[in-house]
């Protein structure tokens, strides 16, 4: 009895000053690590399936051909002339273009086995310089 | 003894319970704060990597509006986890755009190896369901990474 007695005499209490700081404590760490996933990436609207043809003046039309390699070459309307570019000036020449004529489409034609990737590079560059009709094309040869 | 007793006794003056008057409230803090972060996984994540671009927009819909397709780096198509074959992919998307009352954004999540003939097929296929609210997802490319292409 005297033995229980001895052992009594430590707190039996759970320390409960602390509860709130770990609570907080927890609630820190997970507004911290969480990630919302968001949703981001290039909008663009495809055109329809029941769309008819429409018949587009060559001139109205400015093609990024995307190789393989992921070169890039500029094909513009019925001219077979062709000018290799880099990634980096697409954008000037898009502005460009857009300023002297505002109905001009850009045709991305891509070469079927080239990475996606480089399309997205072009499509980037479009997007940036506010193209507004971009039209998708698969470069069948 | 009597001593031993007598610091026993006051010992258990001390409130001996615990505080209870605030668990509710960290209760409450805690499940409110899971309400609002928590976003039910709809899907396994496929780890891909995605082509980086500077234009990457923040996409503004609801959730529940928003259909991922993820195309792997050997073509092969997945929809809500499932391996859908590529012609099969606009009468999968067919439904879900209808039952979305048109408002179905596709988020199309291909690696950027890809070869884009499997993009175009998804494209395609996206067009004959009608469901031409795409956006490609994209990692956001900051200039100093540019700069090395």
């Amino acid at each position: 009895m005297a033995l229980l007695k001895r052992k009594s005499k430590v707190s039996d209490e759970i320390p409960t000053a602390s509860m709130a700081d770990i609570a907080f404590l927890l609630l820190i760490f997970f507004l911290t690590t969480t990630v919302f996933e968001e949703e981001k990436g290039l909008p663009i609207v495809l055109p329809e399936a029941s769309a008819m043809e429409q018949a587009v003046s060559q001139s109205n039309i400015i093609h990024f051909l995307v190789q393989e390699d992921g070169a890039i070459v500029i094909r513009r309307g019925e001219s077979q002339a062709e000018q290799v570019v880099s990634y980096s000036e697409i954008e000037g020449i898009m502005r460009q273009e857009i300023a002297n004529n505002p109905l001009i489409i850009a045709a991305v034609k891509t070469d079927p086995n080239s990475p996606y990737r480089h399309m997205i590079n072009v499509l980037d560059e479009l997007q940036k310089a506010n193209a507004e009709r971009v039209s998708l094309q698969l470069w069948e040869r | 003894m009597a001593k031993k007793s007598g610091g026993f006794e006051r010992k258990s003056k001390a409130a001996s319970e615990i505080p209870t008057a605030s668990m509710a409230d960290i209760a409450f803090l805690l499940l409110i704060f899971f309400m609002v972060s928590t976003t039910f996984r709809r899907e396994q994540p496929r780890h891909l990597a995605f082509p980086q671009a500077q234009a990457t927009q923040k996409i503004d819909e609801k959730r529940k509006n928003i259909l991922h397709v993820w195309i792997e780096p050997n073509g092969d198509v997945y929809i809500n986890d499932a391996r859908v074959p590529m012609e099969q992919v606009g009468e999968l998307v067919l439904p879900l755009y209808r039952a979305s009352e048109r408002a179905l954004l596709i988020s199309i999540r291909g690696d950027r190896d890809v070869p884009y003939r499997f993009i175009n097929s998804v494209t395609e296929e996206l067009r004959t369901a009608n469901a031409v609210r795409v956006f490609f997802h994209t990692d956001l490319e900051s200039r100093l990474t540019r700069a090395r292409r």
